[in-house]
């Protein structure tokens, strides 16, 4: 009698190719109202989070790394993320600005675990597989064993054991990169009109960012719940009191919600003018969630100056990780960090530029308060999908309706339209076959 | 302020095998060519933590065992990295059949 059960486990069959693994979201089917419904279980099974994962962060887009100003000496880099992979930007030697897999090419542990820093080169905690700053494999230990003993076989060759290095491209002083072959150029890749976004957020070409600082936050929600927010001028003034309150967004206002390239990216920009803010007006008055008698001790924090001279706001989504926010005068990078399918990473990068003067600076540093995870406006997001995950998850076969300003994805000029949300999914289907 | 001192004695020291001594309280490694014998540290300088009289000695070059940085044990120059610095180098005299060494 044996006590191995192991051995009485007959082998698995044979695979065959009439027999082809299936996840279960191959099993899913979109609702019949396609344009316009979402179902719930897209934010819940796990089988769909790993194909989006595949799709869109390890696919042919690029995603959001970093800024250039963050790594601006030889040996100093930062620590991000594109979807659940680690990477590291690190400013090499030769000047250029390398990223690389956070991943020991021994054994696929995280080799870097600061967040930012200035090396000369990167070595594994766990055996000290140490690379430089282009991520060649430099050098292990015990190459040649001890004693006689052990080592590493005569025809390895540390030229074929680097970290995995990816492809990289900036714009205005932006890094982005790619794990993809595939991915088309940066610029084809953002398009036309989100391409020349970049360029204006980041000074036209004529101005040198300048890091102000960080905030970050844990979502416990679905990355795609934080997407579609950040493409949904309608809550806007709905759900943020404090915008309205303080006149900062407005119903009446010149708005356009412009879905590019399919639904890929989602532009959503308003005019204000400096003369109204901090003023309240008939309409607004109307609903219910504005507090008219509110001022705040320091009213500089809601009065922003027209810096780019189009007296604008615009506020963009790039698939598949970063939003560019244009609150005022506080510009910030909001880079979307899924970590599971039920929990996601906001980390927001806060930046102005190097010749902002004294009053610039400070009207930035104060009007960023109303961003990050305890911002005057933000925290309304972060509180209402964090109700929200647990909803969709409780009932996955519930359908959610997206008809608000018609049932197409194309471009309107008001705020009380979903055609962001419909173009995203529009998109999104298409690229995930459902 | 340098001074001599008695490192080890010559018949401890033998070709194509680095003999690891500790000399005024430095790290010191002795390389014999016939009837000379060179000093260097014995410290790897990439991250000085390390003895590189544990390496791998292929004539005149000492290997790093923890990330294979080369170093010529007769003048002390680093020959690839991850190491960057040259290794010290230490003045050598023969005297009543002791290696005597200036730290």
């Amino acid at each position: 009698m044996t006590t191995d059960t192991l051995l009485d486990i007959p082998p698995p069959a044979p695979a065959t190719d009439t027999i082809k693994p299936v996840s279960t979201w191959q099993l899913r089917r979109w609702p019949e109202t396609r344009d316009t419904s979402i179902p719930a279980w897209i934010y819940s099974d796990p089988s769909l989070f790993a194909r989006e994962m595949e799709v869109f962060y390890d696919g042919p887009g690029w995603s959001f790394v970093g800024l250039e100003c963050e790594v601006d000496l030889p040996g100093a880099f930062k620590r991000s993320w594109i979807g659940q992979r680690p990477v590291i930007m690190v400013h090499g030697e030769d000047g250029a600005i390398n990223v690389l897999e956070n991943r020991c090419a021994h054994r696929g542990s995280m080799l870097c675990w600061e967040n930012k820093g200035v090396v000369k080169d990167f070595t594994c905690p766990y055996h000290h597989w140490n690379y430089d700053l282009q991520g060649n494999l430099l050098g292990l230990p015990f190459f040649r064993g001890a004693m006689g003993k052990g080592g590493m076989p005569r025809d390895f060759q540390k030229s074929e054991h680097g970290l995995r290095k990816l492809r990289v491209a900036t714009l205005g002083g932006i890094v982005w990169a790619t794990f993809s072959d595939q991915a088309p150029s940066l610029e084809d890749y953002l398009g036309e009109e989100i391409h020349g976004l970049v360029w204006r957020a980041t000074g036209s070409g004529k101005k040198k960012l300048r890091l102000l600082g960080y905030n970050r936050q844990l979502l416990p929600c679905n990355w795609k719940l934080y997407l579609e927010n950040s493409r949904d001028p309608y809550h806007a003034t709905l759900l943020h009191s404090f915008f309205l309150t303080f006149g900062l967004l407005r119903t009446d206002t010149a708005f356009k919600a412009v879905p590019t390239i399919g639904g890929r990216h989602a532009i959503m920009a308003s005019t204000y003018s400096a003369a109204t803010a901090g003023q309240q007006n008939e309409v607004t008055k109307q609903l219910a969630s504005l507090k008219t008698d509110f001022t705040l001790e320091d009213m500089e924090v809601v009065k922003p100056v027209d810096e780019m001279g189009d007296s604008s706001m615009i506020n963009f989504s790039v698939l598949p990780s970063v939003f560019f926010q244009q609150h005022g005068n506080s510009l910030a990078l909001r880079h979307l960090i899924p970590k599971s399918v039920s929990e996601t990473e906001l980390s927001w990068t806060h930046y102005g530029f190097v010749n902002d003067d004294e009053d610039m600076n400070r009207r930035r540093l104060k009007q960023a308060n109303l961003m990050g995870p305890a911002g005057y406006v933000a925290i309304d997001d972060s509180e209402v999908l964090a109700k929200m995950q647990p909803v969709a998850e409780s009932a996955p076969e519930s359908v959610q309706v997206v008809t608000m300003g018609g049932t197409g994805h194309v471009p309107q000029d008001t705020m009380l339209t979903e055609t962001l949300i419909r173009g995203f999914y529009s998109y999104y289907r298409e690229k995930m076959g459902l | 302020m340098t001074a001599w001192h008695c490192a080890s004695a010559l018949e401890n020291v033998w070709e194509g095998a680095p003999l690891a001594v500790m000399v005024d309280g430095q790290a010191v490694a002795l390389y014999r060519f016939g009837d000379q014998v060179h000093a260097v540290g014995d410290l790897c300088p990439h991250q000085k933590d390390v003895k590189l009289s544990d390496g791998y000695l292929d004539g005149e070059t000492i290997e790093c065992p923890m990330h294979q940085s080369c170093f010529s044990v007769k003048t002390g120059k680093v020959q690839s990295p991850p190491a960057r610095e040259d290794i010290p180098v230490f003045k050598v005299r023969i005297e009543d059949g002791n290696v005597m060494v200036e730290v």
